[in-house]
């Protein structure tokens, strides 16, 4: 099946010598990506999937929107404050690309839920604010067999890491402990939509099978000191989520 | 022989004081430079275990466990302290 004359008007300047071929951007079409959470980072996340033509994505985050999320919560809005995010997230997301299905979930999946959700996806993005979290991520993409991209923030620096569980450490096994976890972390919202789009930028390189994703590696923003470095990770072999695989 | 140092992360302005080039005795070990480097941080104050290490681009392990390297004149030494902020 080819793109429709008004999908290839849509994607017209990511077509072409360096970028998508159509073959590629057919691949995004046919691909399903689990965003969770849409805040700081996966809100950029879930918007640039939307905007490339991922043909469905799957945001999951709970809770109302409050007044300090809109220093960086780009799919909010004034009109938003006090209201539930996912259900109005996904719509902005809808109003941006009449081509992507966007379905939501209105809280934090739980593992089970997050297994399934993986098993639905050809790929996760990981953003939430805990550990907790992000482990529970990383299980449920690993079981599910897809890759993981895992992208996190702390005031003015960002990191962000992709995995393809088996072959690349994951997320355990570069955190066999849940480091703590700090639930008024400072933040620039120019720091986590850098990082949540650099995290849409690997996926959409992984599913459309274009350029050389940076799997077993995480990199690193820097912004408060102005350096960006790339770090070669190392699997456990004892890691109680991949090892064996 | 000596070395960079590079930390990042969480809480990344406490180690501001900390010097870019570390000297240390020839065939030093990395513990000999987390030693070090804690020696130089604000009274008080320690890399927390779960800081992840790399030497000169390679991960090998956190500050709670990590495997014995020893580090070569000119390596590069980085420190980072994980972020998980949504």
């Amino acid at each position: 099946m080819n793109l429709s004359p008004a999908e290839q008007e849509r994607y017209s300047r990511q077509l072409g010598a360096g970028v998508l071929s159509e073959e590629a951007q057919l691949n995004l079409r046919r691909s399903t990506a689990l965003v969770t959470r849409v805040g700081g980072m996966g809100g950029p996340a879930a918007l640039m999937l939307t905007m490339a033509g991922v043909g469905r994505v799957i945001i999951a985050h709970g809770g109302d929107l409050i007044s300090p999320d809109l220093n960086r919560q780009v799919l909010g809005s004034e009109a938003v404050i006090d209201r539930p995010r996912a259900p109005h997230f996904a719509d902005y997301l809808r109003s941006m690309n009449r081509f992507v299905e966007v379905d939501y979930v209105d809280h934090e999946p739980s593992d089970s839920e997050a297994l399934e959700l993986a098993c639905k996806s050809n790929i996760v993005l990981s953003c939430p604010p805990t550990f907790e979290e992000r482990l529970r991520l990383n299980r449920a993409a690993t079981k599910a067999g897809v890759p993981l991209i895992d992208a996190a923030q702390w005031g003015m620096t960002g990191t962000m890491m992709v995995v393809r569980a088996g072959l690349t450490a994951c997320l355990q096994c570069v955190y066999p402990q849940p480091p703590p976890f700090e639930e008024f972390f400072p933040v620039v919202g120019a720091i986590s939509s850098a990082i949540g789009s650099l995290a849409a930028l690997e996926a959409i390189k992984i599913l459309s099978g274009t350029g050389n994703p940076l799997f077993g590696k995480m990199l690193t923003y820097d912004g408060f000191q102005g350096r960006v470095t790339t770090m070669e990770l190392t699997r456990t072999e004892a890691c109680p989520c991949c090892g064996g695989l | 022989m000596k070395i960079r140092v590079v930390t990042m992360g969480r809480h990344y302005h406490e180690t501001e004081g900390l010097p870019e080039f570390l000297e240390l005795q020839e065939a030093a070990s990395l513990d000999d430079a987390i030693d070090r480097l804690g020696e130089l941080l604000s009274p008080g104050a320690s890399f927390p275990g779960s800081c992840l290490i790399a030497v000169s681009g390679k991960h090998v392990g956190t500050i709670a466990s990590h495997s014995a390297v020893s580090l070569g004149d000119g390596d590069e030494l980085m420190l980072l302290a994980p972020v998980a902020g949504g």
